[in-house]
């Protein structure tokens, strides 16, 4: 039992000794290394001006109330009567991508941008006139490197630089 | 003050003893527990409540947050009471997608379970491991569904998306690189001497108490009872896989983390078989597909990517009652739905395995030393939010 247990002892060492000198690594090393991601990321939003056809079919999906409809002031006074177009509401919105699957004119798209950082709480209220002037780009102090995310059979996950 | 002995009361908890947000409150007599109460409710967020005013779509959403890691059994669940209701089957290629997802959750929720609780137990090896090799997978599902954990990716009548191009070869890359990667887990984690002294003989639940305080998954598993929702009460597609209910006998700690690595390697034998067998088709139930507008629809085949019906916003589900249960990667879920024909469900219930765990702490920390409180708290892979719902 004794030397059961002290062989079992150095196998874990050996592994763990195994593992320190192979070099396997799974960290992405954000913020140096930023993730492209996949197609169809669920990222924030982008809205279509002209495509828009104002049904309110985004707002009433929402689960989390981030979209709402809001009056938009010129095209109400131009047309002398209430015009609603989405906003979104970036402190709620939980990404489940529910209002651009559902927009039937595909006014609403994914963006696969999600790590924007914003100074105040107001900011990050996106109501229509903002809304369409698309997603902040995100800044960088130092420009990133792009990698994307390769499967292993050996490693797992290998991030590898792309143009 | 005088020196008799007494016993002392220790509070263990909220602020995150190990991992989750309860206390525990332990009576001890030296180093032995006489009596330990786990505190729960400290993050209710009302779900069921909620449920009542918010429409049928966007309970998807709201049912996926209180289990981090296991968020597809309560999706699935869900929308298999809704489907129950508005009298709708899925088709087939759905069924094979809503498993394959499910496996891949299951296999994750089980890392992340395992790996809480190494660090629980001392040894943050096993913590890092599992959550760097939970990793793939997260990747594989954040490829299939957009998202990382809250997939939100069964909706009533079928999925979101179709299999992504080259996505079977992504999935055998995985697969193989975990089953080369357990025997190393063996040799540094479940066959350590260290892990084997914290684990073996610790937290021991026999069959019949296990049957009797209506425990549910890998904790009923390992004390030797063949229950599995996905054999007994067969959904999606289940019924045409082959795979075996993993048992353990011992009942202890140890037998329970083991019932999780073998459980890993019968999902990587479902997920071989799905993306063998899955058959070509629709992904959305005919009814709803109809809806789509012609343009949406061939825009819908082309990427593979579901455009939902306008009907979606306000889905109206007919007047009745339905369940359904679900084997997650925790346990057995069950979502009772009662429906009076609004926008919004009368009532919903969610019965979440953490939920019906939580008594064995009572239970099995009796007589046990302080030091075994984090050993068993994590072989159970119990998870508050959970719980609380």
């Amino acid at each position: 039992m004794a030397v059961e247990r002290t062989i079992r002892h150095i196998k874990a060492l050996a592994t763990g000794a195994k593992y320190m000198l192979g070099g396997h690594r799974l960290t992405l090393m954000y913020p140096d290394d930023i993730q492209e991601f996949p197609d169809g990321y669920r990222g924030m939003i982008e809205y279509d001006w002209d495509t828009c056809i104002k049904c309110g079919l985004c707002a009433m999906v929402c689960p989390a109330d981030a979209m709402k409809m809001y009056v938009s002031k010129e095209e109400s006074e131009e047309g002398k009567r209430p015009v609603r177009r989405p906003g979104i509401n970036y402190t709620r919105c939980i990404f489940c991508g529910f209002c651009v699957d559902i927009c039937p004119t595909n006014s609403l798209k994914f963006t696969k941008v999600h790590d924007v950082a914003f100074y105040t709480f107001e900011e990050q209220i996106y109501p229509p006139e903002k809304f369409r002037e698309g997603i902040p780009k995100p800044q960088y102090d130092k420009e990133p490197r792009k990698v994307r995310a390769v499967l292993d059979e050996k490693r797992g996950i290998r991030y590898e630089p792309v143009e | 003050m005088s020196l008799e002995e007494r016993e002392l009361e220790v509070l263990i908890g909220p602020q995150h003893p190990a991992s989750g947000h309860m206390r525990l409150v332990a009576k001890i007599d030296g180093d032995i527990v006489v009596e330990l109460r786990p505190n729960i409710g400290y993050v209710h967020r009302s779900v069921e409540k909620l449920a009542e005013v918010k429409k049928y779509l966007q309970i998807i959403p709201l049912v996926e947050r209180p289990s981090l890691a296991d968020t597809t059994a309560n999706n699935l669940a869900y929308v298999m009471a809704v489907e129950k209701l508005l009298g709708i089957e899925p088709p087939p290629r759905a069924q094979y997608l809503r498993t394959l997802l499910a496996e891949i959750n299951r296999i994750h929720s089980h890392f992340y379970g395992m790996g809480i609780h190494g660090v629980m137990i001392g040894s943050s090896t096993a913590y890092m491991w599992c959550f760097g090799d939970r990793e793939p997978l997260i990747e594989l599902a954040q490829e299939l569904t957009g998202a990382r954990l809250t997939y939100s990716y069964i909706v009533p009548g079928g999925v979101r998306r179709d299999l992504p191009q080259g996505f079977e070869d992504k999935v055998e890359r995985v697969m193989r690189y975990l089953e080369n990667r357990m025997p190393d887990y063996f040799d540094i984690y479940f066959n350590n001497p260290v892990t084997r002294a914290r684990l073996e003989g610790v937290g021991v639940l026999t069959k019949e108490d296990a049957i009797k305080l209506g425990v549910t998954g890998p904790n009923l598993r390992a004390s030797g009872v063949p229950y599995d929702v996905r054999k007994a009460e067969p959904y999606a597609a289940y019924p045409e896989l082959d795979f075996d209910v993993i048992t353990e006998e011992a009942g202890d700690a140890f037998a329970r983390v083991m019932v999780r690595v073998r459980e890993i390697q019968e999902s990587i034998k479902i997920i071989r078989q799905v993306l063998k067998n899955i058959p070509d088709g629709p992904i959305l139930d005919e009814k709803y597909m109809k809806m789509i507008p012609p343009n949406l629809r061939k825009q819908v085949e082309e990427t593979g990517h579901i455009k939902f019906p306008g009907v979606f916003a306000n889905l109206r589900v007919p007047a009745g009652e339905a369940v359904a249960r679900v084997e997650g990667g925790r346990g057995e879920v069950v979502f009772h739905i009662i429906s009076d024909g609004k926008m919004s469900p009368y009532r919903m219930r969610m019965v979440t395995p953490s939920f019906r765990n939580v008594i064995l702490f009572e239970h099995l920390t009796k007589g046990a030393r302080v030091a075994d409180i984090p050993a068993i708290y994590g072989s159970l892979d119990y998870f508050p939010p959970e719980a609380d719902r």
